[in-house]
């Protein structure tokens, strides 16, 4: 085994269709090195929910152990990604009277209206996963920090994701059930957003979707900051299953279709067109045309895509969303969805790609989401100081022993 | 820019506060694998901790140790003198006489294990430290063992007989500077056979008895001790019988099955109710038969109890702080 001298993290996403594992090592706090992947098939998990408990560690244990490996060492702590239809966000504001008598704005100051911002109340049984603060206001000027300035009235706004305790407990216990401690943990989109987007587009406004298989993040930034967050219990298995259901296949059958064949739009208009069911001309094989199978797949897309829309309501208006619409995921990989966003959204569409550091392997877009988990909890990890505990002597000893 | 302290609590649970720690029987069979090289892996780090702490204290030490590289780190000179530190007799000139340090050696290049084994091949040396005190002095403390009884050995024909004294521990050594009044008021020991043993002779076994019952009599019954001339070890080791022999009774058998207290305190009493008998003397007391005490006297028993009723002695059941 290779030695080691960073903390060994890993980013871990349990998702509905696979559960993916990244090792990094983390040097000086910010440098991160990819040393190990795993990914293995989800088992036991509905919407990115847990629902069979034992089989998820299976698998979610398997796809560590495999990271493991192929690092070479052993992580110390997990980052992982939250995702999950219970995942709910608001937006909570509050603002204060400047304390002091020249009207100059201080550390206190600035502390009582973020408290009072993040003062609200959540309804029973939920947790807080983020507290994400807008921009301040001094008397409407929209500053990024407002200590030693002049105003009067100084405002503060959080959105605040939240989820059900009882899941995102599971999801952690998952991670317990291997005898790691999660560190942080980082919701999907937030992830996939801070992976997919520069600086100057979260400036100028950008919309990232990452559609998986049973769920769909998204976020939309605006001014550099995010906006708003959500998730849709909606995802790649939909369109499998209206393919399945429109044609009369199985299941495998309508995802080995809507992998071959599907489409964001349509774009055949040749009726005649056909595609065989398995391709293997066996026993039971048959034609389908392929005007059917984009047609289902891109009906059900774009009512995808409009649902995120309409959920996004008055926080969204293209004039706001300069660096367009950003899709990843599994279900990316699927032609013709960023003409599907774009015709929704009325915005230049991208699939999104990882940066230029990513290795080529990683670039798949499902590795999105456990790279962006890196990267947000890079971004934050000054908020959080307990992330770096491991140091010092007896960390180098014990990393040591670990190698 | 840092997120400010918040002067407010915080409202609603974090994720932070949900415990991570899970049921052992939710740990998945690569979790309890993990959980046991973890704690594997502390094990050895602990002890690789603990080794590491010993290596630097061994070397640390072996430095302090190391009188090469100490005597060019202090400055030290040739003994000048001998300090004597001891709980006993022994004098200064005695100690550097033993030690015979040649005379301009540096206070550094003395080997003090040496000289420390020197002493301690002394019998009356129990314990020897020795000790640098810079720059030219040695330090010697000592503690030495206290007799408890002699014994004497034939040097040859015509010649006077040698005194030795036993320690305690069977010890024998030649006493030096003791007060001859303290030797003269020690009993004798009989019975005992003497071994070379390197140089001088092997400690005697059961002396820890002989101890046990010469401090008892000396402390509870002195009038009786001061008597005492002889103890004898010949029944020791096959019956766990001694045997005294004091100027008013010639045999007087104890046993170390038994608290030599109770047994000097029956011998007490036996030579009291002895004394109201002034026309018989005791020639035995047999304390050793248990509850049961066994006399004779030097007149025939006939006599004896035609004038003198038996002498009954009741099992001891006072305290000690009754006696």
């Amino acid at each position: 085994m290779t030695s080691r001298t960073g903390r060994i993290v890993g980013a871990v996403e349990i998702g509905t269709g696979k559960i993916a594992v990244l090792a990094g090592e983390i040097a000086r706090g910010r440098r991160l090195n990819i040393i190990g992947v795993g990914v293995a098939p989800a088992q036991g998990v509905m919407k990115g929910e847990v629902v069979d408990y034992r089989a998820v560690c299976e698998a979610a244990h398997h796809a560590i152990e495999m990271a493991e490996k192929s690092a070479g060492t052993r992580l110390d702590e997990v980052w992982l990604a939250q995702t999950g239809g219970h995942l709910d966000g608001f937006y909570n504001e509050a603002y204060v009277n400047v304390k002091s008598a020249d009207n100059t704005v201080t550390q206190l100051d600035i502390a009582t209206v973020c408290a009072l911002a993040k003062q609200k109340e959540l309804p029973p049984g939920r947790s807080r996963i983020h507290e994400i603060r807008r921009p301040f206001r001094l008397d409407g000027r929209a500053l990024p920090n407002p200590e030693h300035l002049t105003g009067s009235r100084l405002e503060a706004g959080y959105w605040i994701v939240h989820g059900q305790e009882n899941k995102v407990s599971d999801n952690i216990h998952v991670i317990g059930g291997y005898h790691v401690e999660v560190r942080e943990l980082v919701l999907s989109s937030l992830a996939s957003g801070a992976l997919l987007t520069t600086d100057e587009e979260r400036q100028h406004g950008a919309l990232v979707l990452d559609i998986g298989k049973g769920i769909t993040d998204y976020v939309l930034y605006r001014d550099g900051h995010v906006l708003v967050t959500g998730t849709l219990p909606v995802g790649g298995d939909h369109l499998t299953n209206d393919l399945a259901i429109g044609l009369r296949v199985t299941t495998a059958q309508a995802e080995s279709l809507k992998l071959r064949h599907g489409r964001g739009t349509v774009l055949t208009r040749d009726k005649t067109d056909k595609v065989w069911l398995n391709g293997d001309k066996s026993f039971g094989d048959r034609q389908l045309t392929r005007l059917a199978i984009e047609t289902i797949t891109a009906a059900r897309t774009l009512e995808l895509l409009e649902v995120v829309k309409s959920r996004l309501s008055s926080a969204f208006s293209p004039e706001h969303c300069g660096a367009g619409v950003i899709v990843t995921g599994g279900t990316a990989k699927m032609s013709g969805i960023e003409e599907a966003a774009q015709r929704v959204f009325s915005l230049s569409s991208r699939r999104g790609e990882a940066p230029e550091w990513v290795k080529d392997e990683l670039k798949d877009p499902m590795f999105s989401t456990v790279l962006g988990v890196f990267q947000f909890g890079l971004l934050t990890a000054s908020e959080h100081p307990q992330s770096a505990r491991r140091g010092g002597l007896l960390g180098s000893l014990t990393r040591i022993f670990s190698s | 820019m840092s997120p400010p302290s918040s002067p407010l609590p915080a409202a609603g649970r974090s994720w932070r506060s949900i415990p991570q720690q899970v049921n052992p029987d939710a740990l998945s069979s690569k979790g309890r694998r993990r959980r046991v090289l973890v704690w594997v892996k502390y094990s050895v780090l602990a002890g690789f901790t603990v080794a590491a702490g010993w290596g630097a204290y061994f070397a640390a030490h072996s430095r302090e140790n190391d009188r090469t590289a100490l005597s060019a780190a202090v400055r030290s000179g040739p003994v000048r003198e001998v300090s004597l530190i001891t709980d006993g007799t022994l004098g200064r000139k005695w100690v550097t006489d033993i030690l015979a340090v040649p005379a301009n050696t540096s206070l550094m290049a003395l080997d003090l294990t040496a000289l420390r084994a020197r002493l301690l091949t002394q019998g009356q040396v129990r314990v020897a430290v020795l000790t640098r005190s810079f720059p030219d002095m040695l330090v010697v403390t000592l503690q030495e063992r206290m007799p408890v009884a002699r014994a004497q050995i034939e040097t040859g024909v015509g010649k006077q007989p040698r005194q030795l004294l036993v320690a305690k521990d069977g010890v024998v050594y030649e006493g030096v500077n003791y007060d001859q009044r303290l030797l003269a008021s020690l009993p004798w020991l009989d019975g005992i056979k003497l071994a070379g043993a390197g140089g001088g002779y092997a400690p005697i076994a059961g002396m820890d008895a002989v101890a046990d019952l010469l401090s008892t009599a000396q402390l509870q019954a002195p009038h009786l001790y001061r008597g005492w001339i002889i103890v004898s070890l010949a029944r020791l080791a096959e019956h766990d019988e001694l045997v005294v022999k004091s100027q008013d009774i010639p045999e007087i058998i104890f046993t170390r099955r038994e608290d030599f207290f109770r047994q000097i305190a029956q011998l007490d009493y036996v030579v009291d109710a002895a004394r109201s008998q002034p026309e018989a003397a005791l020639t035995l007391v047999n304390l050793a038969l248990g509850g049961q005490v066994a006399v004779q006297f030097d007149r025939p028993a006939d006599h004896f109890s035609q004038t003198h009723p038996t002498i009954t002695i009741q099992p001891q059941k006072k305290g000690k702080r009754d006696f």
